[in-house]
């Protein structure tokens, strides 16, 4: 048994920040969307709005940091044992196989991870970010010259992406019970330090 | 002028009288109330005799007005003395010509021209209906227009509460003691032109209601938003009219110069981006607007909530969520009128009268059948200002019939999402001439409908009178007209929550070519979205009882 | 085994989820009117005092406006009408027996009629037929129920009858009773 430390004080603090968020914007979101009642429209509208500006301002730290920290490399996706990785979760997993990714300071992701984030990194959050600002902007769509959108395209593209950022957030929570032992990963999530073979 | 007055004695029919009762007898309940909302507008110096008016003179003092007047015509003659343009100025204005060109239609409009689905017609019943008219004598096509003695100062600036003009005398009051209503045994006295003479002032909510609280035959019948609970309204009717409060007249917003009264049904408003209307800046637009005051970010603060409200102002009148019901003091107005049922009689012959849910008749053997209601939620429609009707004359094949059409849409910048009542009723059409027919109600004629309810003749005086011929063929339409909602505007904590749009069959249900969040969604997406949620949940769960079995067995 | 167990609860929830969400509509009856609140509400009225609804022993109990008391305390809602109408014919055998007394609860039986945003009138009533089945009580509360359909079987042809605003009664207690049970 090794212990590494994979995730720094920021790093954590932007995970469960950005979690939290995620999910309260999901929940209001889904509230202005009409699927449920839960803090009534007008406060689900002005919640998602101040959650999503919360979001955007933790985003800008989250970027710097990556950048200045080069964190930022632990995202370029790579094909190398994805295929291994799948067949991990597939089989390997149920009959206590050998992890097929070994954890390392460099690299605290696994290619599935890597190709994941990267999915959400390049897909859906550009698609939820500049949907949802048209959305929220819509009375400046004359003055910035963009009348020709569709309010209703709009809407229907931040709901495609949050329903992607619903089945992110499934697949994630339960992926998270899949490390070393069942909580290693949550518990590296909350200290920094990851249990490894 | 003479042989008018000598008709004063009575001789106008029963049946065709009782139409305004109701409205006479509303009116009179509310008279006092003028003097006590504008004493309690002062409360410091209510302790003056007369209430505070602003004026400069104190009629009663002048000599001109100090006679005993035998007729309103001897009364306008002594105020032209001094008020020398005053005729000409009223002459010009709709309320006196009752006829409007639509500048942007071309259509002829005004009472004197249109069609309703009310009592449907003036034409024909002019000294019935034309008691409404800011003149004297007008009761067929003889009425001679110039003349300024025929304009009525009193009816608008009588402040005694007792200046009463009576359907069936053609604009004037009585001048003579008289049986009113008709057969009840009940008598009004003479009008006192003098004490009324000499105590005009300005317009109030009760001079402006005496007609306009009236419309369409009684109390409430015609607008919805306009009835007799606005003479004394509280805070929770109209926040502006709040007789404890705001205690706005009605020409507190309908600001008039020449005795041009502003804002119009005819050519309104929709949509007004010019923002708040500052004291004397010289512009020709309309001051009877609720941006004209409150300008086009109403909504104070910045927090998310007031931005997003200040948001819809592109697309939502502001009395779309401020006047969130129509028809919100006690008094409920007519929403259906069905004269096919007209003219059944009992036994005897007699009129029948049955009284409805709103304590007001659901059924009239003179007018068919109605229905009331109170606090009726509108209907919603686009609306950019213009209206088109259907006039007398035009062709029309359909059996529906839209009097008025409201237009506008969701692409057109100028249109706003409006309240309107939408009024439906059932009326007689000429088949023959393919067109609305006009039908003469009133009058103590053989003719007239409501003296023998005989269609064909009622038919044949009124089609008449519009210089048509009638056919002989007669069938009632269904016909639709709408009236804009923009009175009766409610205390902030009143208006309209966002979720009762914003939802599945809200107000907007019915308001196409906008996404209204909470309202509307991609059904395909939403099905899809959630079932693959659904899936990946199943999966990861299965994933997970499988892993704990499988560990569980080693 | 645990996992049948598991099982067990799982669908225990499923059913207590589906319970709750279709309670509503088990209980209670919502259908539209055609008309405004006051005439829906006279129309229901004038249906109860029909004849053959006498006969089933029927008379109108009150008529209440809840929202008149919410204006009372300064607040501004819709009005509801409650139309209240009680059978002696349904309720004394109910009133006769210790182990059925307690529906007295129920009494008067509670027609409401209310606006919603829609700007539709709504009539709602009690699922009188289930609650009866529920409590044992079947065979009166089916009376009931089939009766209750009569009262919201409405003559378009017919102007609106006029609102009867009676008091609620019962006699207070003692007395004669004002109508109603």
């Amino acid at each position: 048994m090794e212990r590494i430390y994979v995730f720094k004080r920021f790093e954590r603090f932007w995970h469960w920040s950005q979690a939290a968020l995620i999910i309260f914007l999901l929940l209001t979101g889904f509230e202005v969307h009409g699927t449920y009642t839960l803090f009534g429209f007008e406060s689900a509208v002005a919640y998602h709005t101040t959650a999503a500006w919360t979001l955007v301002g933790l985003w800008v730290f989250a970027i710097f940091w990556h950048f200045t920290t080069g964190e930022w490399r632990q995202y370029i996706p790579t094909t190398e044992k994805v295929a291994a990785m799948f067949r991990y979760y597939l089989t390997g997993i149920f009959t206590n196989a050998p992890h097929p990714f070994k954890q390392t300071r460099l690299t605290k992701h696994n290619p599935l991870q890597r190709l994941a984030y990267l999915f959400i990194l390049v897909l859906i959050n550009p698609l939820i970010w500049i949907t949802g600002w048209f959305y929220l902007f819509y009375n400046s769509w004359k003055d910035w010259g963009v009348e020709w959108l569709n309010i209703e395209y709009v809407a229907m593209f931040h709901v495609i992406g949050a329903f992607m950022m619903l089945i992110f957030l499934i697949a994630h929570v339960y992926l998270g019970t899949a490390g070393h032992t069942p909580t290693s990963h949550i518990k590296a999530m909350i200290t920094g330090w990851e249990e490894t073979d | 002028m003479n042989k008018l007055i000598t008709q004063l004695g009575g001789t106008f029919s029963l049946l065709a009288c009782l139409l305004f009762s109701a409205n006479v007898t509303a009116t009179v309940d509310a008279a006092p109330s003028s003097g006590a909302a504008a004493t309690a507008a002062a409360p410091g110096e209510a302790d003056t005799a007369k209430p505070k008016t602003g004026s400069t003179a104190d009629h009663s003092k002048f000599e001109e007005l100090d006679k005993d007047f035998a007729t309103g015509p001897e009364v306008t003659e002594a105020c032209l003395e001094c008020h020398t343009e005053a005729a000409k100025q009223v002459q010009k204005t709709k309320h006196w010509t009752w006829e409007f060109l639509n500048p942007v239609t071309k259509q002829k409009l005004g009472k004197k021209n249109l069609v309703n689905n009310f009592c449907t017609s003036v034409r024909s019943n002019e000294s019935f209906c034309n008691a409404c008219h800011v003149g004297y004598g007008w009761e067929d096509d003889s009425f001679d227009f110039t003349s300024e003695v025929n304009v009525d100062c009193l009816v608008c600036h009588d402040t005694t509460g007792s200046y009463k003009k009576l359907p069936g005398l053609a604009g004037h009051p009585n001048y003579e003691t008289m049986e009113w209503p008709p057969k009840s045994g009940k008598f009004r006295e003479a009008t006192d032109l003098k004490k009324i003479a000499q105590n005009v002032g300005k317009t109030s909510r009760d001079t402006c209601g005496a007609c306009h609280f009236y419309g369409g035959g009684g109390d409430a019948v015609k607008h919805g938003d306009l009835d007799s609970s606005l003479a004394e309204p509280g805070r929770y009717l109209d926040v502006h009219m709040d007789a404890d409060g705001l205690n706005f007249t009605c020409g507190t917003c309908h600001l008039s110069s020449s005795h041009e009264v502003s804002g119009s049904r005819y050519a309104p408003t929709a949509a007004d981006d010019q923002g708040a209307l500052i004291r004397g800046k010289n512009n020709d637009r309309n001051p009877t607007t609720c941006v004209a005051c409150h300008g086009n970010a109403p909504h104070p603060g910045t927090s998310v909530s007031t931005a997003k409200l200040n948001a819809h102002t592109d697309k939502v009148a502001c009395q779309t969520c401020h006047i969130p019901e129509f028809a919100r003091g006690e008094i409920a107005t007519k929403m259906t009128w069905d004269w096919s049922t007209a003219g059944k009689l009992d036994e005897q012959g007699k009129r029948i009268k049955i009284e409805g849910s709103e304590g007001r008749d659901s059924y009239d053997s003179n007018k068919g059948n109605f229905t009331y209601e109170r606090f009726v939620i509108p209907e919603y429609v686009w609306f950019n200002g213009d209206i088109k009707y259907t006039l007398f004359g035009e062709k029309i094949a359909e059996d529906k019939v839209q009097i008025n059409e409201f237009l506008g849409s969701a692409d057109d910048p100028d249109s706003r999402i409006w309240p309107v009542k939408v009024f439906r009723g059932k009326q007689p059409y000429d088949i023959g001439n393919e067109t609305l027919a006009v039908f003469h109600t009133a009058g103590n004629d053989d003719s007239a409908f409501w003296k023998n309810y005989d269609w064909d003749k009622a038919l044949k005086t009124g089609m008449k009178t519009q210089g048509l011929e009638y056919s002989g063929q007669m069938k009632f339409v269904e016909t639709e007209m709408s009236w804009p909602i923009t009175h009766m505007v409610a205390p902030k904590d009143d208006a309209l929550e966002c979720a009762q749009c914003h939802k599945e069959n809200g107000r907007l249900q019915a308001i196409s070519g906008v996404y209204m969040p909470g309202r509307d969604n991609t059904p395909v997406i939403d099905r899809l979205g959630f079932t693959l949620a659904l899936f990946a949940l199943l999966g990861v769960i299965l994933h997970g009882a499988v892993r704990w079995f499988m560990s569980k067995r080693s | 085994m645990i996992k049948a167990i598991a099982g067990f609860f799982v669908g225990i929830a499923l059913v207590a989820v589906v319970a709750l969400t279709s309670m509503q509509s088990l209980m209670f009856n919502i259908t539209p009117s055609p008309y405004g609140v006051e005439e829906t509400a006279a129309r229901i009225q004038a249906n109860i005092m029909k004849p053959e609804m006498k006969a089933n022993g029927w008379s109108l109990s009150g008529l209440r406006d809840p929202s008149k008391a919410v204006a009372a305390d300064g607040g501004n809602v819709l009005p509801v009408l409650l139309v209240e109408a009680c059978s002696t014919k349904y309720s004394g055998p109910l009133l006769k027996e210790d182990t059925s007394r307690i529906f007295s609860i129920l009494m008067p039986c509670t027609i409401t009629v209310f606006k919603k945003d829609d700007g539709k009138t709504y009539i709602g009533t009690m699922n009188a037929g289930l609650m009866g089945k529920l409590f044992g009580v079947g065979e009166i509360m089916d009376k009931v129920a089939a009766d209750q359909k009569v009262f919201l079987n409405f003559d378009p042809s017919e102007p609106a009858p006029p609102l009867v605003r009676v008091q609620p009664g019962g006699g207070g207690g003692g007395g004669k009773a004002a109508g109603g049970c």
